[in-house]
């Protein structure tokens, strides 16, 4: 199954270290492959170092990508946290 | 997409830029690799003009235009500067003609001076946008140069790229990007991988975190860009699958339409994956100077066994 949705980062430091951990940890029980676009640009969301050099800062709109057998479970993780605000809010 | 306002900042010093009207269009996006002297054009022959390419005024265009009555002057500028071009330069510093700044100034067309002559600000130019317009991608994975080789390695993760990228710096070896590769292909030629500005030369190691590579193995470690020679793709021993064991079918993985020689590599407790990457680098070179271990090996057998053969029959 393949989901895809686009999402905007809504906490003021952006995709920074702390979100990109946060992304890479939630996604590392779960088997999907995730990928996320931004400027044209589509990397691997379970490196954290792809993740930062998107740049992405506030109000971003990324466009999530998931593929595989527990997509819905991911992408319904990933939006919680974007939502949240990575805790920082 | 690639506007103005990039080729002004990142190279206008270089190209000795000077920005004299239509600041407003740096905004303008550039379609094409070409650089255009207007000539024939400008003597108002526009059939097959191609308004979406750089213009540039060179002494006879300058000259010509100057031999015109004003109103002239400004029709034939009105023909060929439109809301399609994305920039004008004047070469060897002529100062454009005041039709010229006024209309580039109406309708927002960046408007430059360069002191280069125009035959030289076309050729540079063009080899600039031709760098910039090049096929590219970002593939998931980690070039390190070992003796002299660009080796890509990928695999999923947490298979041990980074681990195994980080070993082989620390015998010597150059990591020119962990993780995120933006591989473009140059003209005609071959493959070339870099890393992202924002993150060169940093690893992210599980269980240590991020590292400066640059800055704990010092400067002699790292590469800003190197070609891709040939791709390894780590992945976790499969008792099922079959592994390369003679190396004489070679394997190639096509990226951005050209083909890389493609190596499997399984990992498993108990083999150095330093050691193999180091390895296969070398037999790389090795066949680059015209010696194939395994095809060399196999001629040599079979023509140990021609001899025992023609021994049985003349005996």
């Amino acid at each position: 199954m393949i989901l895809v949705k686009k999402i905007k980062v809504k906490n003021a430091l952006g995709l920074h270290t702390r979100p990109a951990a946060t992304i890479v940890k939630l996604l590392q029980p779960l088997k999907s492959s995730v990928s996320f676009t931004y400027k044209e640009e589509t990397i691997n969301a379970r490196s954290i170092m792809s993740i930062l050099m998107l740049a992405a800062k506030k109000n971003a709109q990324i466009t999530i990508t998931i593929e595989g057998v527990d997509a819905e479970l991911a992408m319904r993780r990933l939006i919680a946290a974007f939502e949240e605000e990575f805790g920082e809010k | 997409m690639y506007l103005v306002q990039h080729l002004f900042e990142q190279h206008g010093k270089h190209l000795g830029l000077d920005l004299l009207a239509g600041a407003p269009g740096l905004a303008r996006r550039i379609n094409r690799a070409e650089v255009h002297r207007p000539g024939l054009s400008l003597m108002g022959y526009m059939k097959g003009f191609v308004s979406s390419r750089i213009l540039v005024f060179g002494k006879q265009e300058i000259e010509y235009l100057k031999e015109l009555d004003s109103p002239t002057r400004d029709l034939r500028l009105k023909n060929i500067l439109t809301t399609m071009t994305p920039a004008v330069i004047t070469a060897r510093g002529f100062r454009p003609p005041k039709e010229m700044v006024a209309l580039c100034e109406k309708v927002h067309i960046p408007l430059f001076r360069a002191n280069a002559t125009a035959t030289n600000l076309l050729s540079r130019i063009t080899f600039l946008l031709l760098e910039e317009f090049c096929p590219s991608v970002t593939l998931h994975g980690t070039l390190v140069e070992v003796f002299g080789v660009g080796v890509l390695i990928q695999g999923e993760s947490s298979v041990g790229k980074s681990e195994a990228a980080l070993g082989l710096i620390e015998r010597g070896h150059r990591l020119i990007s962990d993780d995120v590769v933006r591989v473009k292909k140059k003209e005609g030629s071959s493959l070339i991988g870099s890393g992202p500005e924002l993150t060169r030369h940093l690893m992210e190691i599980r269980g240590i975190g991020i590292i400066n590579v640059a800055h704990l193995y010092g400067a002699v470690c790292v590469r800003h860009d190197k070609g891709i020679d040939i791709v390894v793709k780590l992945e976790e021993w499969d008792d099922q699958h079959f592994y390369d064991r003679v190396g004489l079918d070679e394997k190639f993985i096509d990226i951005l339409g050209s083909s890389v020689p493609y190596h499997v590599l399984p990992v498993k407790p108990g083999r150095d994956v330093v050691l193999l990457l180091e390895t296969i680098a070398l037999n790389h070179r090795l066949k680059d100077m015209g010696y194939n271990s395994a095809k060399e090996f196999n001629a040599k057998w079979l023509e140990a066994i021609s001899r025992r053969q023609r021994k049985r029959v003349l005996s």
